[in-house]
């Protein structure tokens, strides 16, 4: 007897009520060496907590779109200036190597190259006041730890990833597909995976609540099938032989015990989704040719499809990247301008078409599409102004000689561009503003770390006070719990 | 600070909110008269049981407090120093039931209770410094509780069933027959020397009719040196963050302590001396662990490699977690700002200011260690003088914080949970003091001698007897009742594995000089056999480049086999066929392969193959060097070397699948060649340790412990190790599952493992099963798992359907749990 796959669909929705049970009872914290919620416990929230874990969110799926490496806010999002290449340019003047574009709102412009993009910012919300910390020397590694959870590294404890975070608070959705899902990265072969490593995790909250690692989207399929040479039905027929054998045990007196639950159900868990319909979604070969296309065959946005079609199957977080491999992509140190010129085509259809597929599904309204990155560049600047972050441009020259001295080759955290899609956002608005002289720092409203996750996570429903106990300290989503959202960016305000 | 007092009869040392720290005023060291009162184990319990509810906290009934030692003097309920004209004594003994204490319906006080608080007014009233009734926090004392070790044990028992009987009464009907031998074979083993018991070996301990025999096998684990080391590196990695990969080893800011941490293992150090090597490192061996991670760029405050150095020693040393403390005093226990900078000041070598909350606070922090009471860091020493110190203070036997921190960390490991727990807080009541004492105890009278311990743990009844399951979140009132279930560690569960499907890595990646020297057999240090090749090599001919050779020698071995391996090297690069089958394959002649040939032979004819190649753009040297060594039952050895008798063939023939395809044509004998002095040398530094491994574990493969971490074993709860960690997650989670179902890393395994079995078992497929339920579950199936098993399998079995058997043995909770 073959195992079953297609269920009726109230048979479905059974199974997934029953999923959802099991699901949580095996992630319950039943040892005591495991977090604890702060709510409850004796431990007093801080003074400006909301209150509760949950609050009403405004969107149930998350998609962040990573630009690793760091993206040059005046290069794309926030263009200043435009000094064409010429040979003799002294790099001091040297702004935005890129002119500007209108946008489909009035009076927003951004850099040239990103022209479908512009096309659909009537949908979101800019940020371009985003500021990160002068952490002494500016480095990817230690910068992307601090956005992806929040802390900057070291830490003592091995903080959770947020997509952790909110896998840990919210779950799956209604939906086999694991709650948190990270597509592009490669952590094996390529420069700092260590450090990579080190915040593509779930932290303390153990593995449950880590990343499905999806480092080539194409492949994504092969993740959710039978290993590789096995057929599904000799997958499910070895399935049935693990049950027969487990039934035709002498004792079985020990069966039924909570431990042992634990791992058939997880077991459980894991052969449902390799066997249920919505494993398809991680299928790429299932889009048609055509909107394949549309994302580009580039790993990037063949990634922003497949998180298209995991939040259609009910992901809850998916993390799509341009991948950091030091030197490369976004890592602009030398050749900046023709370098962020491929980044350009790399992301403008697929960032675009994700956010006009989704609105067609009607699913905009209730997925949050953030574009981020560690930190933006500048051609002068390292750090902000008065920052002791050592210089690790490649090609220092006083003045362009050659194509390559030419684009933003510095690291600089005084003010970043952050793109916010849908989920509840504001359309059409545009918030903090960058000097148009440099320094190019944030001189409007100010948007840290800690604040702009505050913001996605109120957005998801989950208190930006939210902590837990971890080895008797408590240890909050936002950095001691400080992070506060900036309610202006959402539509309701 | 109100309620702070100079208190009699000790010192008093403030610190911070309203925790104390206690000072014992009967130091474990000392040999004492027995009838000294032990305030802080035999007074308070009394007091707790029967006065503390209605006098102590914000109850003070009848407007009498006893929750320091200031206010019970004052009360006038008691006269120092003479029990017989104290009203305290006098009211327990009241013989009116409305005067007497405690009141009602309360049980009276027994009379060897009221002659401890006799004993203690007569004996001064001592009280422990700082100890408050309504302390927030248990503070354990400073000193081994002085009773657990007079201990008297009734003949032959092991005092750690005597403590528990009596502290844990839930326990009393203990029973090791509970337990089967082969049960209790499977659990030991996998605790002891983290690998499944061997099914022959197995039998024999079933069977096996000796009284003592339970005895016998946990000397025999403990004495396997090298199982024993390779299985508590985990355990060792883990509890000083130590790996061979990860943050911070790239750019120099890190250091490994693999091979001293690995000698230290199959040496058995005393811990004390580990621990001594670690704070105050002789060479670079062991500068890793107070080193830490040295970060690029600033960091905060609380994670400069000072502040690293306090966390690390207080957390793997001391079981204290000083985390909170680094940043500002602690909420949830009694360390404060001073407590940590002043570790860390021990280590730093400037000047060390403080930082509250990463504000500077325009102080600077002196030297000094969590414990001053039991000593203190001198002044004006330089850094290796107060590190040496550090190190001395914190291994004293004074120090219970060090003995009981291990012990309850090795208990933990041998009985799924420790006596405090969780294990790095312990500052919080363990739920037998007396227990826990009398381990620490026992512990230093063994020379920290961590093998004695855990033997005595392992021939315990306690231990003997069958585990239980937690069923609920255990954080408070937890009583033993056996050794808890406990899931097999990623290194646990991949050894088994490998065992099973004979297929580990042939390769390991610690930087690790591996066995142990003084174990290395005399005889094999004579090697025999010579460096082949082909005709290219003859008459001073020098081999062309890339030319590749198929080496032969055809064996016939008798019966009696139980050990075979064999040292192969070759400049420049060799693939080992025994019977067609690839067994192992290398291409850096500078270090030899101790390889084990053991499965792969038969009784009868069997044939060894080399593919050799010699490497490079032009002619050069190439040579061979292959040498067996063969054990037979009646204590023989045989060899087989490489030498004239070989025959070389030209042509290589193909190999697909790791078999080797026919040899058409005719061979032709080796020639010997002029050996490069380099490649004798080779053989010579690494050839013995490399074959007596081979030779004595019978494996090909080497352990998960020694690999750096991978995708799976990460799956499978193996921590990054930029942190300490002391407890590896206990349940099996749904991605660690996916991952076992159709990871192809698994697979691999499996498949691995089905093309071995089904050459060993061909057309015995009940035999197979059997077999497997053996070496995997120490039991044989049951005939319904049996009839299913033998049935899936089918008549036509291939290796498809063993992979499957293999996946549902290996994915059920039996396996999957130490019970």
């Amino acid at each position: 007897m073959g195992f079953e796959r297609d269920n009726t669909a109230s048979e479905e929705v059974l199974r997934r009520d029953f999923l959802r049970q099991i699901y949580a009872a095996s992630a319950a914290a039943w040892m005591s060496s495991e977090p604890k919620s702060l709510m409850g416990s004796e431990i007093k929230e801080t003074e400006n907590s909301g209150g509760a874990l949950r609050t009403e969110p405004t969107a149930d799926a998350c998609i962040l779109l990573w630009m690793g490496g760091g993206m040059a806010a005046p290069d794309t999002f926030d263009p200043k200036h435009y000094i064409p290449f010429r040979k003799g340019l002294p790099v001091r003047e040297m702004l935005s190597t890129f002119p500007a574009i209108d946008t489909a709102v009035s009076g927003l412009r951004i850099c040239q190259g990103l022209e479908r993009i512009a096309s659909v910012m009537d949908r979101g919300t800019l940020i371009r006041s985003a500021v990160q910390e002068d952490l002494g020397s500016i480095l990817h590694s230690r910068h992307q730890y601090h956005w992806h959870t929040g802390y900057v590294p070291p830490q003592t404890v091995a903080c959770p990833h947020l997509g952790s975070w909110i896998a840990k608070v919210l779950g799956r959705r209604d939906s086999v597909i694991p709650p948190f899902i990270n597509i592009g990265q490669r952590l094996e072969g390529v420069g700092e995976s260590e450090e990579l490593k080190a915040f593509t995790t779930a932290g303390f909250f153990g593995s449950e609540y880590g990343p499905m690692n999806l480092p080539v989207p194409m492949d994504a399929a092969k993740a959710v099938l039978p290993p590789a040479g096995m057929t599904d039905r000799r997958f499910s027929e070895r399935r049935n032989l693990y049950k027969r054998l487990l039934d035709a045990r002498e004792s079985r007196d020990q069966v039924s015990d909570y431990q042992t639950n634990s791992i058939l159900r997880s077991i459980d868990n894991a052969h449902e989704l390799l066997s249920s319909k919505d494993r398809h979604a991680f299928d790429l070969s299932r889009e048609d040719e055509g909107s394949r296309r549309l994302y580009g065959e580039t790993r990037f946005g063949q990634g922003c499809l497949l998180a298209r079609r995991l939040v259609e199957s009910g992901a809850r977080f998916v993390e799509v990247t341009t991948e950091y491999v030091p030197f490369l992509h976004w890592d602009t140190h030398a050749n900046g301008h023709e370098t962020v010129a491929r980044m350009h085509r790399d992301i403008d259809a697929p960032i675009a078409q994700l956010v006009l597929d989704l609105e067609s599904r009607g699913l905009l309204d209730r997925t949050l599409v953030v574009i981020a990155s560690e930190f933006s560049r500048d051609a002068l600047i390292e750090g902000v102004p008065g920052s002791n972050a050592a210089d690790q441009a490649t090609e220092k020259v006083e003045a362009v000689s050659e194509m390559k001295h030419y684009g933003l080759h510095r690291h600089f955290t005084g003010g970043t561009s952050v793109a916010l899609f849908g989920g509840g956002m504001k359309r059409g608005f545009v918030y903090g503003k960058t000097a148009d002289q440099r320094p190019l720092v944030a001189v409007e409203n100010p948007v840290t770390i800690a604040d702009l996750h505050a913001t996605i996570l109120t957005a998801m429903g989950i208190s930006p006070q939210t902590g837990f106990e971890v080895e008797g300290r408590p240890f909050y989503v936002t950095k001691d719990g400080t992070g506060k959202s900036v309610n202006e960016l959402f539509a309701s305000s | 600070m109100s309620g702070v007092r100079p208190l009699v009869n000790a010192t008093v040392l403030v610190v911070s909110i309203t925790v104390y720290q206690i000072i014992c005023n009967c130091g474990y060291s000392q040999e004492m008269p027995t009838d000294e009162i032990d305030f802080s184990h035999e007074v308070v319990p009394v007091l707790r049981r029967h006065c503390a509810e209605c006098h102590t906290g914000d109850q003070a009934k009848g407007g009498f407090s006893m929750n320091d030692q200031g206010l019970l003097l004052r009360s006038s309920s008691v006269k120092v120093g003479a029990s017989g004209e104290s009203e305290l004594i006098a009211r327990l003994t009241d013989s009116d039931a409305d005067v007497r204490m405690p009141p009602g319906e309360r049980p009276a006080l027994s009379a060897q209770e009221i002659e401890v608080l006799s004993r203690w007014i007569d004996q001064g009233v001592p009280w422990e410094a700082g100890f408050r009734f309504d302390g927030k926090y248990y503070i354990p004392s400073l000193s081994l509780k002085a009773a657990a070790r007079r201990d008297a044990v009734p003949d032959g028992r092991n005092p750690i069933d005597v403590i528990i009987e009596r502290d844990a009464p839930a326990i009393k009907d203990l029973n090791k027959q509970d337990l089967t031998d082969s049960e209790f074979y499977r659990r030991a083993s996998l605790d002891l020397v983290g690998l499944l018991p061997d099914v022959n070996h197995l039998h024999d301990f079933v069977s096996d009719q000796g009284g003592d025999k339970r005895k016998v096998l946990v000397d025999s684990l403990l004495s396997n040196s090298n199982a024993y080391a390779e299985h508590w590196l985990s355990f060792f990695n883990d509890l000083f963050r130590n790996d061979y990969a990860g943050t911070g080893f790239i750019t120099g800011g890190r250091r490994q302590i693999s091979n001293w941490l690995y000698q230290s293992l199959i040496s058995n150090k005393p811990y004390d001396v580990m621990a001594r090597e670690l704070i105050a490192p002789a060479n670079d061996d062991t500068r890793g662990f107070i080193d830490g991670i040295r970060w690029r760029g600033e960091v905060s405050a609380g994670q400069t490699v000072e502040m690293q150095f306090a966390q690390s020693v207080a957390q793997a040393f001391l079981g204290i977690n000083l985390k909170c403390a680094s940043c500002h005093d602690s909420f949830i226990d009694q360390w404060t700002l001073d407590d940590a900078y002043g570790l860390a000041a021990i280590y730093s070598e400037r000047p060390l200011k403080l930082y509250r909350c990463d504000q500077e606070i325009n102080r600077v922090a002196e030297p000094a260690w969590l414990f001053p009471a039991l000593g203190k860091i001198e002044q004006g020493l330089n850094r290796e003088e107060r590190l040496k110190q550090l190190a001395q203070l914190v291994t004293a036997p004074e120090n219970a914080s060090f003995s009981r921190s291990i012990v309850n960390r090795l208990w933990y490991r041998m009985m799924g949970r420790g006596i405090v727990h969780p294990l790095d807080a312990m500052q919080s009541e363990p739920w037998s003091e007396e227990l826990l004492d009398y381990l620490a105890g026992y512990l230093i009278d063994h020379e920290y001698n961590l093998q004695a311990l855990l033997r005595l743990i392992a021939n315990s009844d306690a231990y003997q007897s069958r585990s239980v399951q937690i069923q609920k979140d255990v954080s408070r009132g937890y009583s033993f009742e056996g050794p808890v279930t406990r899931r097999l560690t990623a290194e646990q569960f991949l050894d088994a594995v490998w065992q099973i499907t004979e297929s580990g890595p042939v390769q390991f990646d610690a930087p690790i000089v591996l066995g142990d020297s003084d174990q290395v057999d005399e005889n094999l240090h004579q090697w025999s056999g010579e460096w082949i090749w082909g005709a290219s090599a003859s008459n001073g001919g020098i081999p062309p480049a890339g030319e590749t050779l198929a080496i032969r020698r055809v064996i016939e071995v008798p019966s009696g086999l139980v050990a075979a391996a064999a040292l192969v090297t070759c400049d420049n690069s060799y693939k080992l066929f025994v019977n067609g089958e690839q067994v192992a394959a290398g291409d850096n002649w500078s270090e030899p392969n101790g390889i084990s040939i053991h499965s792969y032979m038969k009784e009868g004819k069997n044939e060894l193959v080399v593919i050799a190649t010699n490497a490079g753009n032009g002619p050069n040297a190439a040579g061979l060097f292959f040498e067996a060594h063969f054990d037979f039952t009646d204590g023989l050895r045989e060899r087989i070397v490489s030498d004239a008798s070989w025959s070389v063939y030209k042509n290589a023939p193909t190999i697909s699948d790791g078999r080797l395809g026919d040899f058409l044509g005719s061979w032709e004998p080796a020639t010997i060649v002029d050996a490069l002095s380099v490649w004798d040398q080779a053989v010579k530094q690494h050839g013995r340790l490399a074959i007596q491994r081979a030779l004595m574990q019978r494996d090909v493969w080497f352990r998960s412990s020694l690999m750096k971490n991978d995708p799976l074993m990460k799956a499978l709860g193996r921590p990054m190790r930029e942190q300490i960690v002391s407890m590896r997650p206990e349940s099996l989670t749904t991605l660690e599952a996916m991952n076992l179902s159709n990871g192809d890393a698994f697979a691999n395994i499996l498949s691995a493992g089905a093309r071995k079995l089904l050459r060993r078992y061909a057309g015995e497929n009940d035999k197979m099963v059997v077999y497997l339920y053996e070496f995997a579950y120490s039991r044989k199936p049951s005939s319904p798992e049996l009839k299913v098993a033998v049935s899936y399998l089918g008549e036509t079995t291939g290796e498809e359907r063993i992979a499957d058997l293999l996946w549902s043995i290996f994915m059920s909770p039996e396996f999957l749990l130490v019970r």
